[in-house]
Parts: C-alpha cells; sequence; structure tokens
C-alpha cells in the first residue's frame, strides 16, 4: 500500500464501512448534502465557503481535462461520460447557490436585522441582500409609503407606536421537514416546555420533525435533510 | 365600510393565477391611499377634541378614544393590505429576474407600475453583480441535466453563433443537438424549443 504510515495502521480494518465513509466524504457528497440541507430548511444556512471553493477548483480541473481528452482524440464515449459528471457538478453548484440566494431574496430584510443570520452569508451574498433591501426599500417607497400619513412611514413597523419590527417577514421555523440520524443520537427532547415526550433518534432512521427542535442538530451536521 | 377596498385589492392578488402578473390596479390602489388620508383626517380632528376637552370630560372622552383608535387600526390594516400587494407582486418580479434577462416582454411590461419597472431593472442588475462577482451564471441549469446534449428546434432565426463545442447555423426550423448550457439560454428567450424525445 502506498499510503502513509499514518493511515497505515488502521489499514486492516477496511471494511465496506469504511469505504462507506470514505464515500459520503467526498467533495461531491459533501456538495450534495449541503444543497439538500439548503433545499430542505426554511431559513439560510451557514455557506459552505470551502466547499464551494473546493467544487470550483475540481469543476475547472473537470474542464480542463475534457478538453484535453477531447483534443487527444480519447473515446468519445469516455468524454461523454466525464462532461455528464460536470454537468451534474454545475447543477448542482448552481442549484445551491441559487436556492440560497432566492432565501435571501425572501428574507433580505429579517436576514440583515439578525446579526446571527447576517454572518451566515458569504461577502458577495452580502452584497447582493444589501441591494435586495434597497430595491425593495425604494419600491415600497415609491408604492405606498411616500403616500402614506407620516406616522406610517417604515417598512418595518405598521406604525410608530409598535415597539417592534412587525412588518418583516420571516422563515417559519415550524415547518415539518423530513430528515435522516447519521448516527444513533439517544433520547431527543423535541420540545423546549418538556410537554411532548423524548425521542429515540436512530441511526439511519427518517423522521417528519419541526425544524425548530432540529436545528441545532442540522447545524453540527449529525442529522441530514432530505 | 373601512378596510373593503382594501381586501378587494389582495383578494385580487390572490385570486389571480399563481406565478402570473395581472395589470397593477392603480384606480383601486390610489382609492386605499385616499381612504388612509382621510382616516388621518378624522385621526387629528379627533385627537384635537380630546385635547381641548380636557381629561375631565367623562361622557365624550371614551366615545372619542375608541373612534380615534378605529381610524388608527384602520390606516395600519390598509397599510399592511398594500404592502402586501406590492410585496406579493414584487416577489413574482423578482422570479421574472430569475428566468427572464434584463428584457421584459411588453405584455408583460405594461401590467407594471412604473415603480415596479424600475425594481425590475435594478434587481436584475443586482442578479447579474451577484453572478459576475462569482463568475458565474446561475440562470442556466435550472431542471436536474439527464444528458448533456438536448434535442431543440430553432424557433426564431438566429443565425451563425460560436457554441461552447460547435460552430452553429441556428436557422429557423432547424432541428439540433445542443449542448444543454448553450441551449438554455435561448430557450428562455423563447427563441428555441426543447424536443422531448
Amino acid at each position: 500500500m502506498a499510503s502513509s504510515a499514518g493511515e497505515g495502521s488502521g489499514s486492516g480494518l477496511v471494511d465496506t464501512d469504511d469505504y462507506e465513509s470514505l464515500i459520503s466524504t467526498t467533495d461531491a457528497e459533501l456538495l450534495k448534502q449541503a444543497w439538500r440541507n439548503e433545499k430542505a430548511a426554511p431559513e439560510i444556512l451557514r455557506f459552505e465557503a470551502s466547499l464551494v471553493q473546493r467544487s470550483r477548483e475540481q469543476i475547472q480541473l473537470m474542464e480542463e481535462t475534457i478538453e484535453e481528452y477531447s483534443k487527444n482524440g480519447v473515446d468519445a464515449l469516455t468524454v461523454s461520460l466525464y462532461q455528464m459528471d460536470l454537468d451534474r457538478t454545475m447543477f448542482l453548484l448552481r442549484s445551491y447557490l441559487r436556492t440560497r440566494l432566492q432565501k435571501i431574496e425572501k428574507y433580505a430584510f429579517h436576514i440583515q436585522k439578525t446579526s446571527e443570520l447576517w454572518n451566515l452569508l458569504s461577502k458577495p451574498e452580502q452584497t447582493f441582500a444589501i441591494r435586495c433591501t434597497d430595491d425593495m426599500g425604494q419600491l415600497f417607497e415609491q408604492s405606498v409609503l411616500s403616500k402614506l400619513p407620516d406616522r406610517y412611514k417604515s417598512h418595518l413597523k405598521q406604525s410608530v407606536i409598535s415597539e417592534e419590527d412587525d412588518m418583516v417577514p420571516e422563515a417559519h421555523l415550524d415547518s415539518f421537514v423530513i430528515c435522516r440520524c447519521k448516527r444513533f443520537l439517544g433520547a431527543f427532547q423535541l420540545d423546549e416546555t418538556g410537554v411532548e415526550k423524548p425521542v429515540d433518534l436512530e441511526a439511519d432512521d427518517l423522521y417528519a420533525l419541526r425544524y425548530k427542535s432540529i436545528k441545532p442538530l442540522v447545524e453540527s451536521g449529525q442529522v441530514d435533510l432530505v | 365600510m373601512y378596510g373593503k377596498k382594501a381586501s378587494e385589492l389582495v383578494k385580487e392578488f390572490a385570486s389571480s393565477e399563481p406565478g402570473q402578473l395581472s395589470a397593477f390596479n392603480n384606480d383601486l390602489f390610489s382609492q386605499v391611499l385616499e381612504e388612509c388620508n382621510g382616516h388621518l383626517l378624522h385621526l387629528q380632528s379627533l385627537l384635537r377634541k380630546m385635547q381641548e376637552d380636557g381629561p375631565d370630560n367623562q361622557t365624550s372622552r371614551n366615545a372619542d378614544h375608541f373612534g380615534a383608535l378605529m381610524h388608527h387600526l384602520s390606516i395600519v390594516r390598509n397599510k399592511r393590505c398594500l404592502m402586501a400587494y406590492v410585496y406579493n407582486r414584487a416577489e413574482v418580479i423578482q422570479h421574472l429576474g430569475w428566468t427572464i434577462e434584463r428584457v421584459l416582454p411588453e405584455e408583460i411590461e405594461e401590467k407594471l407600475s412604473n415603480p415596479e419597472k424600475d425594481y425590475f431593472k435594478n434587481h436584475s442588475a443586482t442578479l447579474q453583480s451577484y453572478m459576475s462577482e462569482l463568475d458565474l451564471d446561475l440562470a442556466v441549469d435550472m431542471v436536474p441535466p439527464k444528458d448533456p446534449y438536448i434535442k431543440v428546434r430553432v424557433l426564431e432565426e438566429i443565425g451563425n453563433v460560436v457554441l461552447s463545442d460547435q460552430f452553429a447555423n441556428l436557422a429557423r426550423h432547424a432541428i439540433l443537438f445542443l449542448r444543454r448550457t448553450d441551449a438554455e439560454h435561448y430557450i428562455s428567450q423563447g427563441l428555441m424549443e426543447e424536443l422531448s424525445s
């Protein structure tokens, strides 16, 4: 085996399990999972900066490979298989970024004023969010707010006597999501109030739960959304 | 009845096809705005009256107080309706920004109010600038790819173009195999259609 000494010590135990965990940690697989989570979660998740960066590098590499192959007259079928793989990765990446932008479009005001959410965005996304709120604010201003009485001109509050911002659309964290546990997590309290009984979360089982209750597990990567 | 017009406005949007825009209802919209100003006048005169009467006049005090509250709530409700109308239309316009680039077809454009036209321009510029910052076109690849090549029919004369893998003469009615990413642009502009095999 050509692997380094550190890895070599465990090489006797290589079995299907290890193979599966190896497969599930390739970037393609990680990107797929990030994309799924992002698609299924009602609110915006952390931007996978390094994963996106790596994926883009791999895409570039793949593009170069394909170009080289087609120049060197490698079998057309091989090239088209590579091309298909490339297309799929491109789709995942684009769709991932697109899903995030669409969430930002929708909840721009809320994301911008909530610093925990704001910090989950990448730099270009932050720029995008700022411009989104500016554009939307301008539309509101021109269509409605400028024509309303003074005390009702805010786009965040219904009137000056509202204590909180009560006109900002937020993600519904109460909505249900389908999720799969990666490993056994034991009894998990779904409800902060303690009214409901804890649920045993088994490895590889599917659950339909409220997003709010498993949010920390999604963020720490112990649970995948599907 | 107070607030009726505003609810009509919202109902009008709610009953339209999802993803479709009907013409911006300027008439009703400005009527609701007028109603708001009417409420404000009532509200101000009631507040003034309450101040003049002072806190001692128990008999009329409650009546005036509730009257003022009524007008205030009516304004707030109208505002919510107006904002909902504008906001939901804006969401449709946002969606348009993803599917068509920059130029709005005439039949859609004439349904928008002037601020909405500006909004479309600004918003698609925002999208474009994000994409150019990443150097990645997000408007293609809207559906998961099955095959790198798709069969398309050219609907409008496009002429000779350089595609990512070939030179092609996109004459009207021609049927060709193109790279999906190349074809999607033309499809979203309505210049081509995909032929399902």
